[in-house]
């Protein structure tokens, strides 16, 4: 072989090499965004479900094993929210490098403080709880760039050579997460101590960033549809506390929501509570512009 | 050592206050106070100066203590009360019996079956699970209990164990995954009242496919005392094989379709009119081919409704080679024959769920299968996930004497049992 034509192949499969993209799979669709901003054009990330789906109850319709097959890198909420549909197929998947405790494998809920975790016994008389704390932790902005920080992390780690990609991305996005941040904030003063029921568990986070008051839940226990007992005292408790918002996530069904919004005077917020909810929410900054005016809008 | 891990075991063991320079890397408590105007920029700002913590302190929070190595334990019970106005042909093993085999009216109840499952990782290359059944009280069996790969390369997955079979779709699920009280007559009737399961080995192929497709190649020593109607005819050493293709297309948001064909060979067991053939005698050479599908509708969310619904069916074809009775000695013509199910079930509202089943066999008709035909209904009420109560009533259609029975079955799950596959 010529030199030249040698020098021409290791150049290209140099090349080649390189331009492989870490190919990243995300079990909700808010950290395949997060992941896009920091991988940039050096990922190609796949979202396992729809911003539109309850993450509870994915399908784990066989397609899925395709995409995890291929995965270099899983990235999920932990904290069980996934547990009814990610772990046979992590397992089917025969993919080694996805594998639980594998460099492949990002449980994206050990970058954040967890919140609500049970103390005391732990039982299902209580519902469907999550033993292991709140796993509906990625609608504030802190956390989001928490979970952002450790895919590039763990981005560095699988593919160093485009480490400092990674770092620019990251603060590239930290920088566009700050400089939305006073308007974000402006928006929350209004919201402070406003008192809201919430449909699930869901948004204990979002609460606390915002200083909403949630006085009470639709879901007495999570999981199971109330019993009608527990409505009537909610929408006393609710008139009494002068609450002024009922919010459910948008997957879920309304009606029982909005019946207990008005019979308790107040207004339903249906909150999207991940990008790609609605067509509208493409990244990350957008989801949280909805969920803000969703709040706003039915407040004011 | 790691200058970052040794700075944090220095933290850890540092029983004085931490020093004012090491504050602002611990992030603010949130819930102290609602943040104002700029807190979030600020948290913002420290999430992005802080440098990571060592990846070694980091783990996915969970139990601690004696629960952190033991497997996923689970008991899951299945309890009838029923009757019947004769023994139902073809009972499954784990099927309700409430007679405890005895073939005239019955009315009584049961615990269909008890079962106790194990479920772990192995180690990084195997994952193993064993469910320990006892159907109607009838003694200890092992369902299943099997380890599998995890990490093999090209998409392959090895198998070995006791397990159920792949063969078309309701062979390979538990009892408490099905929608009906009683498994489809073809179970019984051509893969024996346990189903296709025993001491075995799978190998199967994930392809590399843009679309779902999965093939399986599976080998089974089916012991003799099992009452297979097919395959188990053979000494240990002559094992039964199976071949399985599954595959899967999601057509629309709300659509999917599963596909699956099945072919099998081995040996069936010996002709014996008398019933006193020794064990070793190797029966006649048999095959079965089947077909298999799983429409859904359901839509991505509850947002219009929780309505979906499904529909099931499957049909299995046999051949037997001829051969001669056991005892006579007798020629025994070839037998080639067959049975279908279809079923069709609905989530009607949060909670409930109502279906119907069309059982046939004798498609086309043999010596040993003539033509049955049932019709099933069920309609059931899931209080949460973990539990079920469900009535379902079958009858027997174009007989002389149909069979008719009326069973309500109370359901539920304790424990941490592993999710199912699709």
């Amino acid at each position: 072989m010529a030199p030249k034509t040698t020098l021409l192949l290791s150049l290209l499969l140099a090349s080649t090499a390189q331009a492989a993209p870490v190919k990243v799979a995300t079990s909700i669709e808010t950290f395949a965004s997060l992941a896009r901003a920091v991988g940039g054009d050096r990922v190609e990330v796949q979202s396992l479900s729809r911003g539109y789906q309850d993450p509870h109850f994915v399908d784990a319709k066989p397609n899925l094993l395709v995409v995890l097959s291929q995965t270099d890198l899983l990235v999920f909420a932990g904290l069980d929210l996934e547990i009814g549909w990610l772990p046979p197929l992590v397992t089917n998947s025969r993919n080694e490098r996805i594998q639980p405790g594998q460099r492949g494998s990002l449980d994206a809920s050990t970058a954040i403080d967890v919140m609500e975790v049970p103390t005391g016994a732990v039982s299902r008389a209580q519902g469907d709880i999550h033993p292991r704390g709140n796993p509906h932790y990625w609608i504030t902005p802190v956390n989001a760039l928490k979970v952002a920080k450790e895919i590039a992390d763990r981005l560095k780690q699988l593919d160093p050579a485009g480490a400092a990609s990674y770092d620019a991305n990251l603060q590239a996005f930290g920088a566009q997460l700050k400089a939305r941040a006073p308007a974000w904030s402006e928006k929350a003063k209004s919201l402070k101590g406003l008192k809201v029921v919430s449909y699930h568990k869901s948004f204990g986070y979002l609460a606390r960033w915002l200083g909403l008051d949630e006085v009470g839940y639709v879901e007495d226990k999570p999981g199971i549809p109330p019993d009608p007992k527990h409505l009537v005292e909610l929408i006393e408790h609710s008139k009494a506390e002068g609450v002024k918002l009922v919010m459910v996530e948008s997957f879920y069904n309304r009606s029982i929501a909005q019946s207990v919004a008005d019979k308790a005077g107040a207004k339903l917020a249906v909150i999207p509570s991940n990008v790609g909810a609605t067509p509208a929410i493409a990244d990350y900054p957008q989801l949280i512009d909805a969920i803000l005016d969703a709040l706003l809008k039915a407040a004011s | 050592m790691n200058p970052l891990i040794l700075l944090a075991v220095l933290a850890a063991t540092d029983p004085t206050p931490s020093s004012p320079n090491s504050e602002p890397a611990k992030p603010p408590e949130q819930g102290a106070q609602p943040s104002g105007g700029d807190d979030l920029a600020r948290e913002l700002e420290q999430v992005l100066a802080n440098p990571s913590p060592p990846s070694a302190t980091k783990s996915a929070s969970g139990p601690a203590g004696s629960g952190l190595l033991n497997p996923d334990i689970s008991v899951i019970s299945d309890g009838v009360i029923g009757g019947w106005n004769q023994r139902p042909i073809f009972l499954s093993g784990d099927d309700p019996d409430l007679a405890a085999g005895a073939a005239g009216r019955a009315l009584g109840l049961t615990l269909q079956e008890l079962e106790i499952g194990f479920q772990s990782t192995v180690d990084p290359y195997f994952i193993a699970n064993a469910f320990l059944t006892i159907p109607n009280l009838q003694g200890l069996e092992v369902e299943e209990a099997y380890a599998a790969t995890t990490s093999l390369p090209w998409g392959f997955q090895l198998k070995a164990g006791v397990f159920r079979s792949s063969a078309g779709r309701q062979n390979e699920q538990h009892l408490h995954t099905q929608s009906f009280s009683l498994r489809p007559l073809i179970n019984a009737a051509y893969l024996g009242p346990d189903g296709l399961r025993g001491p075995g080995a799978q190998l199967s192929w994930l392809a590399p496919t843009p679309f779902f497709l999965r093939l399986a190649a599976e080998v089974f020593s089916l012991p003799h005392d099992a009452e297979l109607l097919t395959f188990g005819g053979a000494s240990r050493y002559n094992p039964s094989a199976v071949a399985t293709a599954k595959t899967f297309f999601d057509l629309g948001s709300s659509l999917s379709l599963m596909l699956g064909g099945t072919f099998a060979f081995g040996h069936a067991p010996v002709p014996d009119s008398t019933g006193i053939a020794p064990p070793e005698l190797q029966g006649p050479r048999s095959w079965m081919a089947g077909g298999d599908l799983y429409l859904k509708w359901k839509r991505p969310n509850d947002v219009e409704g929780y309505f979906w619904l499904a529909l099931q069916a499957e049909y299995f074809y046999r051949h037997i080679a001829p051969s001669a009775d056991a005892a006579s000695l007798e020629p025994v013509p070839a037998q080639l024959d067959g049975g279908a199910y279809a079923q069709l079930v609905a989530q009607i509202a949060r909670r409930w769920q109502a279906g119907v089943r069309f059982d046939l066999l004798g498609l086309p008709e043999s010596e040993l299968i003539h033509r049955a035909a049932r019709l099933s209904g069920m309609f059931q009420i899931a209080p949460s996930e973990f539990s079920r109560v469900r009535l379902q009533y079958f009858r027997g259609l174009a007989a002389a004497a149909p069979e008719q029975g009326l069973m309500l079955l109370l359901e539920y799950s304790i424990g941490a049992h592993g999710a199912h596959p699709y």
